[in-house]
């Protein structure tokens, strides 16, 4: 008795540590590998591109485009330039593609493509510890200061936390005030609106500048540059919506420019412009995986399964459901205690289910079993050998099922399709056991035989189809550790089963 | 659906009744009790037979065995001087495969059951044994002759057609407890208690009947012969025991279950020995089995000789 302790005491630590590391692992994969419990989870994956087009002046060609940098508002799937004959060079320090060429005649166009996802919402604050200078503004008149100056009274009355995000709602107000009436243009574009609210903070001697970048969004084809503004507060940039004060970068905002440079510089050229286009793709997060594994520079992720060729990935995929099978077929006979033709078919048979879809696939293998025990009982007056007999059912097995798929296929009816998915060795096993049975023990006990055993089946079919639990033991197999572990502690399971609660009954003793 | 209190605290009422349950049986007792190396001496009744013949312990005389196909046209050699006899798979259980001929006279065998059979039925059934259609997990068999059992009239109205028998359950060499199987008309002559057999729960010093059962509800009167079960009583009960308490020696085995019956003129003989005896034999008499076993691990004396433990029983069992 006290060896048997220690044995269940060891189990239950390596259950503990099991369920630990499974733990610590379904953490990383999501939080790194952007795994999640749900199944056909999608990624959305940005393509961003730039055109850039223009007019050469005879002289060589120099195109330099401020590019998206790495932060961790997205990540960066890939990134080129389109540009035939150019010689392309990326300058990592400063964030620029460079595209050079001898000088050109016709009007050029050049394009650079940058693939992103995994976009996030974020601060989008901006370290820099040397206050920059702001400019000096010189009114053009007394009635212009005294307009600011009305101006940021007013602003001071909006709620907002900060003075640039005042001073931003009050010029986006819906009803304008007569003062900001005045002041902005009557044909106001983003630019404008940006360098008006520059030009008041700067009254205020608040650092701002412009920032460009893109909008992500569908259907959004040759846009120039959207803009953003950023703000020197304390001792870092914090960036702010134009149009709404809102502070912060929003996952569909890509920077490419910000700061004192330039977003397009094109020398041999002239009436350049740059104009974006979005698309937008989805792709299985799954596919992303290893991308984001890269990116955390994990070559763990090189030993997954999930870095196979899809075809073995599909089949580790059928096989890691298995396990859980077999702590249901563990459980139903130790625990629950029900006894099935063979201890793995129904699993087995519930597997199937799965591959045919449930009512096709039930009403084919009763047929195919039903069919089988005529032939089975037919072929017990022939007297044969239990090997040949056994044997002969088998191939009765395979040709009914190549009768069912056939007709299945000529008459369109999925039903009788599904019969090649069923285990031939299983099923002619249960017909030759159901048959014996039959004779040995009677008609009762056969079909009583069946039925258990289909609706163990059937409850296993239950568990198993789940696209959520196939997909969770698949893409969180190391939960399959865990399972090993209850398996192996229910093999120290010694209580009672629950059929035996009934058998026993007669037995029962109040304490 | 029961609820998980329910079967917490109906466990704990067959706890509280020492019922022995199946994972406890097979965990606890049989798998710290019996080697499996062992497993074959019981698993093969001609090996069974074999080792009781060299230690004097009664059963049915071996006629002959038949272990190739090539060897079933030889059938008729091995059985010429007999006029009954007993065809069995050697691996067989529950009663599949037997076959019991009555009598064979002018080229018919009669069974037990009065169905008459030609030759060809018989080689054919012999056949089937040594393929293995009777043996647990189909594998290759070999098919065991012996000679008839005369059953005792001791038990005449006890049992409707069908043979009684004694399982008697042995534990480190004590018998721990018995019981009688009874076929009745729904069991078809056998005396299997899921197949409808009545089972009586028997006393361990004196062999009387404490308890019937049938389909696991207590009953009185056999349902076929209508005879007052509590009135059964086995003649040779000492002997009964010693069969089994010998088995241990025999086997090596520390759990088993000895099946006995009962002849005419040779008295009790060991049909067959099982290294898993099934738990059907507390329902039979009323209790749990635990409760015994415990006594026989803390109370029972070591190293007795067969003998002396039948005596250690039969006086304080
Ligand atoms: N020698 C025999 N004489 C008469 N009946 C026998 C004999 N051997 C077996 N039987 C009958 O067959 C049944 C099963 O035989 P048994 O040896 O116990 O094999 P099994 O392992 O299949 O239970 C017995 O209960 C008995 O009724
Ligand atoms: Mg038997």
């Amino acid at each position: 008795m006290k060896q048997f302790f220690t044995i269940r005491h060891i189990l239950c630590l390596f259950l503990l540590a099991a369920v630990i590391f499974a733990g610590v692992a379904t953490y990383y994969k999501i939080e790194y590998w952007g795994f999640s419990f749900k199944p056909h989870e999608r990624t959305d994956v940005w393509t961003v591109d730039a055109h850039i087009s223009f007019e050469p002046t005879g002289e060589p060609i120099e195109v330099s485009l401020s590019t998206p940098r790495i932060g961790d508002e997205y990540k960066i799937l890939s990134e080129d330039a389109v540009a035939a004959g150019y010689e392309v060079e990326k300058d990592d320090k400063n964030h620029r593609m460079i595209m050079k060429s001898k000088a050109l005649k016709e009007k050029q166009d050049v394009y650079y493509r940058i693939m992103l996802y995994d976009n996030e919402d974020t601060i989008g604050k901006v370290r820099d510890h040397k206050k920059p200078k702001v400019q000096e503004i010189t009114y053009v008149d007394e009635q212009e200061k005294v307009m600011v100056k009305e101006l940021w009274k007013l602003a001071d009355k909006v709620e907002g936390s900060s003075s640039a995000e005042k001073i931003i709602k009050l010029l986006n107000q819906e009803v304008p005030e007569p003062e900001v009436d005045s002041f902005l243009p009557v044909h106001k574009n983003q630019k404008i609106m940006a360098e008006k609210i520059i030009y008041l903070l700067a009254a205020k001697k608040i650092p701002a500048r412009i920032v460009r970048g893109v909008k992500l969004g569908e259907k959004r084809r040759a846009v120039p540059a959207d803009l953003m503004l950023e703000v020197y507060e304390g001792s870092k940039w914090m960036i702010y919506n134009i149009n709404t004060g809102t502070v912060g970068l929003p996952k569909d905002f890509v920077v490419f420019q910000r700061g004192g440079v330039s977003l397009l510089d094109v020398a041999g050229g002239t009436h350049s412009q740059v104009r974006f286009s979005v698309i937008k793709s989805v792709v299985s997060s799954f596919k992303m995986a290893g991308r984001r594994a890269k990116y955390e520079n994990s070559h763990l992720f090189d030993y997954t399964i999930y870095n196979l060729p899809m075809h073995e990935q599909n089949t580790l995929k059928w096989l890691m459901i298995f396990p859980l099978g077999i702590l249901l077929v563990v459980l139903m006979r130790n625990v629950i205690g029900i006894s099935t033709m063979g201890t793995f078919t129904p699993m087995l048979v519930a597997m199937s289910l799965v591959k045919t879809g449930f009512f096709p696939g039930l009403i084919c293998f009763g047929l195919i079993i039903l069919l089988g025990l005529l032939i089975r009982t037919w072929l017990t007056k022939l007297n044969l050998l239990l090997v040949p007999r056994i044997s002969a059912v088998v191939i009765f097995v395979i040709l009914i099922m190549q009768i069912l798929t056939i007709i299945g296929y000529q008459f369109d009816f999925k039903i009788a399709a599904s019969a090649v998915f069923f285990p031939i060795i299983i099923t002619a096993w249960i017909i030759e056991r159901a048959c014996i049975t039959w004779e040995e023990e009677g008609a009762k006990n056969a079909t009583k035989q069946i039925i258990t055993t289909s609706i163990v089946a059937v409850v296993t079919y239950m568990v198993i189809s789940s696209d959520y639990i196939r997909h969770i033991m698949f893409a969180f197999n190391e939960w399959n550790f865990v399972i090993l572990i209850i398996v192996m502690l229910l093999g120290t399971y010694t209580g009672y089963r629950l059929t035996e609660l009934k058998r026993f009954a007669p037995l029962m003793k109040d304490k | 659906m029961l609820s998980l209190f329910e079967f917490f605290s109906r466990s704990k009422k067959l706890r509280a009744a020492g019922v022995l349950g199946m994972n406890a049986r097979n965990y606890n007792v049989i798998s710290k009790n019996n080697r499996r190396n062992l497993y074959p001496l019981v698993d093969d009744k001609v090996k069974t037979k074999t080792l009781a013949n060299s230690i004097d312990i009664n059963t049915p005389k071996m006629i002959g065995v038949i272990e190739h196909q090539y060897e079933v046209g030889d059938f008729m050699k091995i059985v010429a001087n007999h006029a009954e006899f007993v065809v069995k798979p050697a691996h067989g259980s529950q009663g599949k495969g037997v076959l019991v001929i009555k009598n064979y006279a002018d080229n018919v065998f009669t069974t037990a059951s009065g169905k008459k059979l030609g030759f060809k039925e018989v080689y054919q059934h012999i056949s089937n044994i040594l393929s293995g259609l009777y043996s647990l997990g189909g594998q290759y068999d070999v098919a065991l002759i012996e000679e008839l059992v005369h059953f005792s009239d001791a038990f005449q109205n006890f049992s409707y057609q069908g043979i009684p028998d004694v399982r008697v359950i042995v534990y480190k060499g004590y018998p721990a407890m018995a019981m009688m199987r009874l076929a009745t008309k729904e069991s078809e002559g056998r005396a299997n208690l899921h197949q409808g057999a009545v089972g009586v729960g028997l006393d361990m010093r004196t062999g009387r009947a404490i308890n019937a059962v049938s389909h696991n509800m207590p009953i009185g009167i056999h349902p076929d012969t209508n005879a007052d079960l509590m009135t059964l009583q086995v003649p040779f009960w000492r002997e009964h025991l010693l069969i089994g308490a010998q088995a241990y020696e025999m086997t090596g085995l520390g759990y088993l279950g000895a099946d006995i019956v009962l002849d005419k003129n040779r008295g009790p003989m060991m049909l067959e020995l099982n290294a898993r005896p099934g738990l059907a034999i507390q329902i039979a008499n009323g209790k749990g089995l635990r409760n015994s076993l415990k006594k026989i691990d803390k109370r029972y004396p070591r190293g007795l000789s067969a003998q002396e433990r039948v005596d250690y029983v039969l006086n304080n069992g």
